[in-house]
């Protein structure tokens, strides 16, 4: 009797054993092919809309970028323009200029039909600078 | 006989692992994560987004950030709507009234003219939104060697 019943056992029930193999593979599925959506870029804070600082031109580097990419740099008062930077040069100037001046103030002038990517060059090289003053203006 | 049985049935049940529970926790899991994952609502665009080195994470949570695609040709989306320049502050203004933690994600393609960048930040500043993030992706530096 107690043998029969032993026997019986088996057939009864559902085999569960391998629900867990199952479900973690669709975990593993799942995990594997999610694709996180990253919100990532360059950040930057504008000003508010009636909320003009004036700022003493002596503390501004004016960088014009041109609409074939390369960058006119003016420094504050001083009339005289270096042409014709590269943006990858940037951030190394931008290193000395801070060396000289902690209150500097970069002063992004973007001609109105450079493409958009070249502003982001600089502000780039801006940033990778670690320069958090920074201005966005168009170049008129 | 009948001892010697009884013994060999308690040592095997000690011996294995409980595994029952096992799939109960997995399937948690799937749960948890099926819940916990977010779809984007809007549909791609075609826009190639410009490089940067200085590309980092946002840290604002995904509710906070409303994204404005600006497409090559200029046409500039919003929660895939179309809008012309003049109406973007008109959009944005009861946004981030709901919601003044909010982030501007500018998803401008890298061939759109400044000036129409320069209107939409006009237009952001007008809306009181001065948090602006512009989209990027990271650039690497073997690449930025080799242009």
């Amino acid at each position: 009797m107690a043998l029969m019943k032993k026997k019986n056992r088996p057939g009864g029930e559902i085999p569960t054993s391998s629900m867990a193999d199952i479900a973690f593979l669709l975990l593993v599925f799942f995990l594997v092919t999610t694709v996180f959506d990253e919100e990532r870029g360059l950040s930057i804070v504008l000003p508010e809309a009636d909320n003009e600082v004036e700022v003493s031109p002596k503390n501004i580097l004016f960088l014009m970028v041109q609409p074939d990419g390369l960058v006119n740099i003016q420094r504050g008062e001083n009339p005289q323009i270096q042409a014709g930077v590269r943006a990858s040069e940037i951030s190394a100037i931008w290193r000395q200029e801070l060396s000289n001046n902690a209150n500097l103030i970069a002063a992004v002038k973007t001609a109105p039909n450079a493409p958009y990517r070249f502003m982001i060059d600089v502000l780039d090289q801006l940033q990778t600078a670690g320069a958090d003053k920074i201005s966005l203006q168009i170049l008129e | 006989m009948m001892s010697k049985g009884g013994l060999k049935r308690k040592s095997k049940a000690a011996s294995e692992i409980p595994s029952s529970s096992l799939a109960d926790m997995a399937f948690l899991l799937l749960i948890f994560f099926m819940v916990t994952t977010t779809f984007r609502k809007e549909e791609d665009r075609q826009v190639v987004f410009p490089e940067a080195e200085a590309t980092e994470k946002l840290e604002e949570a995904r509710k906070d950030v409303l994204h404005v695609f600006v497409e090559a040709d200029g046409a500039i989306y919003i929660n895939d709507v179309r809008y012309t320049t003049e109406q973007v502050s008109n959009v944005i203004a009861p946004m981030y009234a709901e919601n003044t933690g909010m982030v501007v994600m500018l998803r401008s393609d890298r061939d759109v003219s400044y000036v129409q960048i320069d209107q939409i930040l006009k237009e952001l500043q007008a809306a009181g939104a001065v948090r602006v993030s512009f989209y990027t992706n990271l650039e690497q530096r073997m690449s930025r060697e080799r242009r």
